[in-house]
């Protein structure tokens, strides 16, 4: 089978277009209700903060401990940004992707030459770095009390206030990634790094520059999360430290396990459910995150593809074997 | 000579694994290396494969010196490799291993694009390769679901994609049925007749090797005793007392 099949219209893309459509029309359906937006806002930097996570762990196997590292990063360097030099979104944003991107080639120089627990760990103690820095520069980033003040962003000279503008232009980055990623597991960079992912030692005998390849996806990965950050930062109007604490990168680390690592749309998944469900079970329950961490537990052990794992289950038994559906 | 190493050695702690090895292999033979365990036949083998780098000595691969050259690198060059055990991308189905070779073989695999004609010309090559092993109709199989000599087989095509010159295959007979023993020999004389290929094997077992061999060379305790056709080790002192202990079944 060639690398790329031009598949006919099945049932699973009718299902995916519906849902992007579902996705960009929820504010008609809850204009009335300002907070739920706020919170789907919210839920979609989620998601595409764990789809960052997965491009890295889910593409090469390499597992960050600190991925909030990036998106506190993005944060602040957006914030300060726009709070000190201007608060125009196409220079911001810009400006903290490529910020980023030359901080995570760097670091990623020495970090991805490391495998399992020893990259793990320092990806923990290079956000902590991070982390202290922003205590260091107090004076630049508030310290303890966050980075206030900022104002409101434009876009294109047009200021962005509305809850539902927010809501589009976040939907927008979200659903542009994702298609992004589902579009570079198909082309040959894409299956390089699914070799790497399942046999690093063979990959590099059969000619493929798999270091290369682990900092491409290290960057790409460690520069959408920065973006997610960046935007999240502009749209709250402040940022603070605990956006790249260790509790925050087990946070995006859960999405991705709970929608399912390398599966690229069940994180997704996984980072807007897990939002939803964290204000409403735990307007229910003091004790919520003693039921996730169970619910977690039960997925590792039984459902190591997560959600999307399942639900791909299930899908193939109502229309039929569609292999490719559960990228590997 | 298509591979050449001169003096080369590799120590581990106060431990000689390769002790001022010169070794040379002929275009299109296939050479045997054999020797007791920890005899550091393997050492040997990671040095050339540039999966170790030497303390000392020199690497000529095609009259290149490669010393220090890395595995990418080298695989590259047309000197590849086949697993102890075997290594292969489980996942993947047949043809879609062999696909990846050929993508690396031509420097695609970053690439982000790929056309229409281009795939399926790689997949038809592809297909090709899987055929010349013997896997013919499995082409898209998941390569996990393979049998132990068939895995095995597609770890020899994965490396046949590379376009080689010379193939070192670490212990290729290990672990399989007597069925896939024989097919797995009966390919490793088709590399070198069919194929014009070099073949350099490591294998325990003998009767094996002095079957397949135009030249055998004897590994012991890091350093070389012993060389030359099947005939001539087979009646080596030397090679008797330190390994064979005097018994040659084949």
């Amino acid at each position: 089978m060639p690398l790329v099949v031009r598949r006919p219209v099945r049932p699973l893309h009718i299902l995916g277009w519906v849902s992007v459509l579902v996705g960009a029309l929820l504010p008609f359906a809850l204009g009335s209700q300002p907070f739920v937006l706020q919170l789907a806002s919210q839920a979609i930097v989620a998601a595409t903060l764990a789809l960052s996570l997965d491009l890295l762990t889910g593409n090469t196997g390499l597992l960050s401990f600190g991925h909030a590292g990036w998106y506190g990063l993005g944060g602040y360097i957006a914030g300060l940004g726009a709070k000190f030099v201007a608060p125009e979104m196409f220079l911001v944003l810009p400006l903290t992707m490529i910020v980023v991107a030359v901080v995570a080639w760097l670091t990623g120089l020495i970090l991805v030459r490391q495998i399992g627990k020893t990259f793990a760990i320092l990806t923990l103690a290079l956000s902590q770095i991070f982390y202290s820095l922003i205590f260091v520069a107090s004076a630049w980033t508030g310290g303890e009390d966050g980075l206030q003040g900022i104002p409101v962003p434009t876009l294109a000279g047009l200021s962005i206030a509305a809850p539902t503008a927010w809501y589009w232009l976040l939907y927008f980055v979200l659903i542009a990634s994702l298609l992004l990623a589902l579009y570079l597991r198909r082309t040959p960079l894409g299956q390089a790094w699914l070799a790497v992912k399942s046999n690093p030692e063979r990959s590099l005998f059969v000619g493929i520059p798999v270091v290369r390849l682990k900092l491409i996806a290290y960057v790409l990965s460690a520069t959408l999360a920065a973006l997610a950050g960046g935007l999240f930062t502009l749209f709250n109007g402040a940022v603070s430290p605990d956006t790249m604490s260790w509790l925050e990168s087990g946070n995006i680390l859960m999405y991705v396990v709970l929608g399912g690592v390398g599966t690229l749309i069940g994180p997704v998944i996984g980072g807007a459910a897990f939002t939803f469900a964290a204000q409403y079970i735990s307007s229910l329950t003091d004790a919520w995150l003693i039921y996730f961490g169970g619910l977690f537990v039960v997925i590792v052990i039984f459902a190591p593809d997560g959600l999307f794992g399942l639900a791909s289950v299930f899908w193939r038994r109502l229309f039929g074997p569609s292999r490719g559906q559960v990228a590997r | 000579m298509i591979l050449q190493t001169q003096g080369l050695s590799r120590r581990f702690g106060g431990l000689k694994a390769v002790d001022d090895v010169s070794f040379a292999v002929a275009e299109h033979t296939v050479q045997s290396i054999i020797g007791p365990n920890g005899a550091g036949k393997t050492t040997f083998f990671n040095l050339v494969t540039g999966a170790l780098s030497p303390d000392a000595g020199r690497i000529l691969f095609r009259g290149r010196d490669v010393t220090g050259f890395g595995p990418d690198r080298l695989a590259e060059m047309g000197l590849v490799r086949t697993f102890q055990r075997t290594s292969i991308f489980r996942d993947f189905t047949v043809a879609e291993n062999v696909s990846l070779a050929i993508r690396s073989r031509e420097r695609r695999n970053q690439s982000l694009f790929l056309s229409r004609a281009d795939e399926e010309r790689i997949d038809t090559e592809a297909c090709a390769i899987v055929a010349e092993v013997g896997l013919a109709g499995s082409e898209r199989t998941i390569a996990n679901n393979l049998s132990h000599g068939a895995q095995r087989a597609l770890d020899v095509a994965i490396g046949l994609a590379g376009h080689p010159r010379l193939i070192l295959m670490d212990e290729p007979l290990a672990g399989m049925s007597q069925g896939d023993r024989a097919s797995i020999a009966t390919l490793i004389v088709r590399l070198r007749e069919e194929m014009g290929l070099t073949v350099v094997l490591v294998e325990h077992d003998i009767g094996m090797v002095m079957r397949l061999s135009d030249r055998i060379t004897v590994f012991h305790h890091g350093r070389v005793i012993a060389a030359g056709p099947p005939a001539e080790i087979r009646e080596d002192a030397a090679v008797r007392s330190a390994y064979l202990r005097g018994s040659f079944a084949a």
